[in-house]
């Protein structure tokens, strides 16, 4: 396992030691030690969970610096189907692609013709699957990253086809390097994401191979840019001129409610949003209660993509919108078709590498030694006052019971145990505070 | 004689579907926590989730027990059951007794015991009508290192 390079950066400085962002962590990764957060990179998942706790802005995440995309020569931006319901009434999508091109984009590049070539490569894997149920789609990298720390066991149930985005992004660089005769490396091709997770699964994908995309650019870095070219054509009066890049309506349901279960329709699908209904879904299927279910669709944020925290407007405003524009588009159309009919014999949709699990604690360890490290810790708990208070800088008690085993923590960390602990932090606190 | 390293015993309840896959939970979790290889965790997931719903659905009441050891995990469950008559039928996949409401549930495929011993490196299977059932299961860590 490479090191993990990307995610989140705490400022020292803007940090006060809160415990707001630790409490939250869906998978513990963080602790707070001499009252600053620190974070534990291989267990976190990428979710955003604890950026949107900070109150202080101390917690920020891997971006794509704009001045890095001046050392291409071509660019093309891969618009998030849900970047097209951020806008107000009577924004259409035509414009929010002039206003890309204005941001300094060469090519807008819709991505329904590789949401249907995936679509039918995840049917054919779910139709021929003979191993343990449900399928899960991989289309949100903080599931994937989930199941790789906390689920280790259903590795082999995360679908291994690539995600839309990528074949996007290996299509738009074989495309344009052959019309303008560039190389593929002068070709920067960008997704614009509602997500931070999704820029780090850009930078440093779960499956520890090299994107084909060049990085991410969140809402909130484009969604100016549209409103100014809108007003400043508005004078004009004229309409956008280009033809009309979303041509049919399945990438935006694919975002509003129905998700991929449209197509695959044969099998018991389900769609679940929302990082802790995951947990209570994955841990169900642990436990053997979801067996009927062949094909699960999964997104961390609630409501899916819409609700991402690189969006800008409201996530039932979006949903709406995409709903309302969904209506005036076909369900498919003949451009779209022939093009998936043409490129689905002739590509390879699987994953570059397995996604493998993610060894979180060191396995240096011999299985003896790691058993009694874990009768250590259940010593240690037995001791713990089981509050959870966090006053030791680990989230839980059971958390600080197994730091203690692997001796990255002391029971005296706890206030209950340790007058001195408590002493220590009334002294931090109270002044910092004052 | 491999060195036993920790042993635990659960209780599992008959006709509890409510809480049924508890104990199999508890034993996912323990290896978790030890950092044993996912496919092995898989294994013994499938072989304790297995045996936990056929003495739920079929048994009043065993214990189900997990024993490490440095090259091995054991699984055991033992119940005070009806037994199982003809252990060769019952190994038959596709061969189940479950009734009509157990299947609605998603139970009772007859695939409950070949995937047990599907799962398991060793797998024996000793019954007595009228008295219980107990099933015995051995995964090796071979590839553990």
């Amino acid at each position: 396992m490479d090191k993990r390079t990307y995610g989140f950066r705490i400022d020292r400085e803007k940090c006060q030691g809160c415990l707001s962002c630790m409490r939250v962590c869906p998978t513990h990764a963080i602790r707070v030690k001499d009252v600053k957060a620190q974070y534990r990179p291989d267990s976190c998942i990428d979710c955003g969970v604890c950026l949107r706790a900070c109150s202080r802005d101390a917690i920020c995440a891997t971006t794509t610096p704009v001045e890095d995309l001046s050392r291409f020569k071509f660019k093309v931006a891969v618009p998030s189907p849900v970047l097209f319901g951020q806008f107000p009434t009577g924004i259409t999508p035509a414009q929010v692609v002039d206003g890309l091109l204005a941001f300094g984009f060469d090519e807008v590049w819709d991505y329904s013709v590789e949401i249907n070539l995936v679509a039918r490569a995840i049917q054919q894997y779910v139709d021929q699957w003979t191993g343990p149920t449900p399928l899960v789609s991989i289309t949100c990298p903080v599931v994937v990253r989930l199941v790789q720390v906390s689920y280790p066991a259903m590795v082999d149930q995360l679908i291994p086809v690539q995600i839309a985005r990528e074949i996007a992004g290996r299509e738009a660089k074989r495309r344009f390097s052959a019309r303008l005769g560039l190389h593929e490396d002068q070709i920067a091709v960008i997704y614009i994401t509602p997500c931070q997770a999704k820029t780090i699964s850009i930078l440093q994908p779960a499956e520890g191979v090299v994107s084909n995309l060049d990085g991410a650019l969140g809402f909130p870095e484009v969604y100016n840019a549209v409103l100014a070219c809108r007003r400043l054509k508005k004078g004009d009066a004229i309409k956008s001129s280009r033809p009309p890049i979303i041509r049919n309506s399945g990438l935006l349901r694919l975002h509003v409610s129905e998700g991929m279960g449209r197509l695959v329709q044969q099998h018991r699908y389900l769609r679940v949003t929302g990082l802790s209904n995951i947990i209570q879904v994955f841990n169900d299927i642990e436990k053997g209660k979801l067996r009927n279910v062949g094909f699960l669709e999964a997104y961390s944020c609630w409501n899916g993509c819409a609700g991402g925290n690189l969006t800008v407007a409201n996530m039932y405003v979006t949903g709406s919108t995409l709903r309302s524009l969904a209506r005036t588009l076909p369900e498919t159309d003949p451009v779209t078709e022939a093009e998936v009919e043409r490129r689905f014999p002739n590509e390879d949709f699987s994953l570059k590498a397995p996604i493998r699990p993610r060894p979180v604690r060191g396995t240096a360890a011999s299985l003896k030694e790691r058993v009694q490290m874990r009768q250590l810790a259940e010593d240690a708990l037995a001791s713990l006052p089981g509050l959870d208070c966090g006053l030791c800088g680990a989230p839980t008690c059971r958390e600080l019971a197994r730091d203690v085993s692997v001796g990255d923590a002391s029971k005296n960390d706890c206030v209950f145990l340790s007058e001195r602990r408590l002493q220590d932090l009334r002294r931090v606190y109270l002044r910092s505070t004052a | 004689m491999p060195e036993e390293l920790l042993r635990k015993t659960f209780e599992i309840q008959g006709w509890d579907f409510e809480n049924a896959g508890e104990r199999s939970a508890e034993v996912t979790t323990i290896l978790k926590d030890l950092d044993v290889d996912p496919n092995i965790i898989l294994r013994v997931g499938v072989v304790a989730f297995e045996a936990e719903m056929n003495v739920v659905m079929y048994a009043g009441r065993a214990t189900l027990t997990l024993v490490v050891t440095d090259d091995e995990i054991v699984v055991e469950v033992a119940d005070e059951g009806p037994g199982i008559a003809d252990i060769e039928l019952a190994m038959q996949p596709g061969y189940s007794t479950a009734s009509d409401e157990m299947r609605e549930m998603g139970f009772g495929y007859g695939l409950g015991l070949p995937n047990i011993k599907k799962n398991s490196d060793v797998f024996s299977l000793q019954s007595e009508v009228g008295r219980g059932t107990r099933l015995h299961s051995i995964i090796r860590l071979i590839s553990y290192g």
